[in-house]
C-alpha cells in the first residue's frame, strides 16, 4: 500500500511541476524574444540589446510610460485617503445594512471590468466631460478603493478594537490615538495595500480603454496600439521590463504585508462578505 | 458581537467612502440601467424611453446565441482552471513541507503579471509563426504551419484558462489550509484510503474555496472583450465583443448599457445563487 501512496504521490508532482512549467514558459518566451535579433525562436544568433535601445528612442511609449506612473501613484494615494477611512468605518461602525454596503464597496473588484467601463463612460460623458487623463484617473480610484480598503480592513480584525480602547483609557485624544497607536500597527498594511493597487493599476486596461481619449494613453493602451502592427521586438522588450516591475513590486508587497499570504487578502474578504 | 447601530458621530467616518461609491459605483451602475431604455437617433442618443434594446437581445438570435456560446466557453474555462489549480493547491498544501512558501507565491505571482503581457505570450506561442509551430517545423513533424492553434475560441480557452488559474487557487489554497489535519488522520484511522479520504473529507470541506474559485473563473471568462479581439479572431466573438462593439464601431450606446445591464444580471445571479455555499461551508470551517 505504500509504495501505491508513493506512485500517486509522484504522480502529482509531476503534474505540479507541468503546471508550474505552463505558468512560465510564456513568460520566458516573452523574456528571450526581447533579446533575441530575430524575430524566430529556432536558430536564434547571438543576443542583441538593440530592441530596449529603441524603446529609449520611442517618445510616445516613454510618454505613456511617465502617465502610467502618475496615473498610478495618484489613484493610490487617493485610495489610501478613501480606503484607510473607510476601513475604519466598516470594521468599526455598526449600522443595518452593513452587509449590503460591503458589498457595494467590492463591486468594481468583482464585476468583469467591461461593465465598470461602460459604466463609468456613460455617467462621466453624461456630464460633458471630455476624455482625459481626469476620466482615467476616475476610473482607476473606483478600483483601487477597495483593494486597500479591504487589505487595511484585514488587519484590523486582526488586531481588535482593544489597543485603541486602552490607549482612550490612559486619556489619549483620538487624534493621538490614530497618531501614536493606530497608524503605527497599520502602516505597513498601508505599504503592502498601496503596492498592491498600484500594481494592478499599471497595468490596467479593461476599464482604461473605455476611458481613454485619443491624446492621452497609459502605457497598456499604448502598447495595445502598437499591437495593431503586429508582434514587434520592441513589444518584448517593453513586455519584459514590464515583467521586472512587477516581480520588484510582488516583491515589496510580500515583505511589507509580513506573510505573503496577505497578498491575497482581498478575494478572502469576498467570500467572507457575501455571507 | 452586538448588532447595535453606532453613535452618529462615528457615521463622519464613512461620509468618504460613500461618496465615492455614489460617484463612481452606484451613480454610473444607475445611469447606465436609464440609458438601457433609451433610443438613438441616428447618431444621437435621446431620452426617449424604450423597451427595444432589451427586445432586441431576445429577438435578434445573433445576441442569445453568442451569449450562450460565451457561456459554454465561460464554463468549460472554470473547469479546466478547476482541473489545473485545485491538483496543484492539493499538492503545496498537502504534500509539500520544504519550499512550501517558495511554491505559494509561485502559484499566485503570474497573478499580478501583466494582463496584456500574458496575451502577448500566448499570440508569440501559438501565432503561425508561432513558437510551437515553428518547432514543429523545425524537427519536421509538420510541413504546414498548423492553424487552429490561434484566431479560435481554442487561443481564447488557453489564454483565459492561464489568466485564471491563480484566481482559483488562491481561494482552493486557502480552504484547504484550514482544514484541520488531524480530522483526515482520523478519516485514515477509520479505516479510509487516501483516495476515500480526499472525496469524502477533503473535497466537501474545500467547496466554498472551490465555488468561489470557480466563480471567479466564470465570471472573468464570461467578461472579458480583449483576449476574444487578441486571440479569437472572427470565429471567437464573445460576449463582451458585442458590447464594446456598441461603443466603438456601431455608437449605438443604449443597446451597449442593455447588453451590459443583462451581464451584470447574469453575474449578479451567479454570484447571489452561489452565496449560499460560503453561508454553510464558511461558517463549519471558522470552528
Amino acid at each position: 500500500m505504500s509504495s501505491g501512496t508513493r506512485k500517486r504521490g509522484t504522480g502529482l508532482k509531476i503534474f505540479g511541476a507541468l503546471i508550474y512549467l505552463f505558468l512560465y514558459f510564456p513568460l520566458v518566451i516573452v523574456l528571450i524574444f526581447s533579446f533575441s535579433p530575430t524575430k524566430t525562436l529556432v536558430g536564434m544568433q547571438g543576443i542583441t540589446l538593440k530592441w530596449y535601445q529603441e524603446l529609449f528612442r520611442d517618445q510616445g511609449l516613454l510618454t505613456a510610460f511617465l502617465h502610467t506612473i502618475l496615473i498610478g501613484l495618484a489613484s493610490v494615494s487617493i485610495a489610501i485617503a478613501l480606503g484607510v477611512s473607510g476601513a475604519f468605518f466598516l470594521s468599526r461602525v455598526n449600522f443595518p445594512g452593513k452587509g449590503v454596503f460591503r458589498t457595494l464597496v467590492l463591486l468594481p473588484y468583482i464585476l468583469p471590468g467591461i461593465i465598470m467601463g461602460i459604466s463609468l463612460l456613460i455617467f462621466i460623458r453624461n456630464f460633458g466631460i471630455k476624455l482625459s487623463w481626469f476620466t482615467v484617473l476616475l476610473g482607476h480610484v473606483s478600483f483601487t478603493v477597495p483593494i486597500v480598503m479591504f487589505q487595511i480592513m484585514a488587519r484590523l480584525a486582526r488586531m481588535g478594537p482593544n489597543y485603541q480602547a486602552a490607549a482612550m483609557d490612559l486619556g489619549a485624544n483620538p487624534v493621538q490615538t490614530f497618531r501614536y497607536v493606530t497608524l503605527p500597527m497599520i502602516r505597513t498594511a498601508i505599504v503592502g495595500a498601496s503596492l498592491l493597487a498600484f500594481t494592478v493599476s499599471f497595468d490596467e486596461i479593461v476599464i482604461s480603454f473605455f476611458l481613454t481619449g485619443s491624446a492621452w494613453m497609459t502605457l497598456p493602451v499604448y502598447i495595445y496600439g502598437m499591437l495593431r502592427f503586429g508582434l514587434s521586438p520592441k513589444v518584448y522588450a517593453i513586455s519584459t521590463i514590464i515583467l521586472c516591475l512587477s516581480l520588484v513590486l510582488i516583491t515589496l508587497m510580500a515583505r511589507y504585508t509580513g506573510r505573503s499570504a496577505d497578498v491575497y487578502r482581498v478575494g478572502k474578504q469576498e467570500a467572507r462578505a457575501r455571507r | 458581537m452586538k448588532r447595535t447601530t453606532s453613535p452618529a458621530r462615528a457615521f463622519l467616518r464613512g461620509i468618504p467612502v460613500t461618496a465615492w461609491m455614489l460617484l463612481l459605483v452606484i451613480g454610473p451602475l444607475a445611469f447606465t440601467f436609464l440609458m438601457s431604455f433609451w433610443s438613438t437617433d441616428g447618431m444621437q442618443i435621446t431620452a426617449a424611453w424604450t423597451l427595444k434594446n432589451y427586445a432586441l437581445f431576445f429577438t435578434d438570435p445573433l445576441y442569445v446565441s453568442v451569449l450562450a456560446k460565451s457561456i459554454l466557453l465561460a464554463l468549460a474555462i472554470a473547469v479546466l482552471a478547476i482541473l489545473t489549480a485545485y491538483p496543484l493547491a492539493y499538492l503545496v498544501s498537502f504534500r509539500i513541507r520544504r519550499g512550501k512558501q517558495l511554491l505559494f507565491m509561485l502559484s499566485i505571482i503570474p497573478l499580478w503579471v501583466s494582463y496584456l503581457v500574458r496575451i502577448i505570450a500566448w499570440r508569440t506561442i501559438l501565432g503561425n509563426k508561432g513558437v510551437i509551430n515553428s518547432a514543429l517545423l523545425a524537427i519536421g513533424a509538420i510541413r504546414e504551419p498548423l492553424t487552429f492553434l490561434l484566431y479560435n475560441r481554442f487561443a481564447i480557452a488557453i489564454t483565459l484558462t492561464y489568466i485564471c488559474i491563480p484566481f482559483v487557487f488562491i481561494p482552493v489554497y486557502t480552504a484547504l489550509e484550514k482544514i484541520p489535519r488531524n480530522i483526515l488522520e482520523a478519516s485514515s484511522d477509520l479505516g479510509a484510503g487516501e483516495l476515500r479520504t480526499f472525496v469524502n473529507v477533503v473535497v466537501p470541506l474545500s467547496l466554498p474555496g472551490l465555488v468561489t474559485g470557480f466563480i471567479f473563473a466564470f465570471i472573468i471568462a464570461l467578461g472579458d472583450y480583449i483576449i476574444p479581439i487578441q486571440l479569437g479572431g472572427t470565429q471567437g466573438i464573445m460576449y463582451g465583443n458585442l458590447i464594446w462593439n456598441q461603443f466603438g464601431f456601431a455608437f449605438n450606446w443604449p443597446l451597449g448599457a442593455a447588453l451590459g445591464f443583462i451581464l451584470f444580471g447574469i453575474a449578479v445571479a451567479v454570484l447571489t445563487a452561489t452565496s449560499r455555499f460560503g453561508t454553510t461551508e464558511g461558517g463549519f470551517l471558522n470552528e
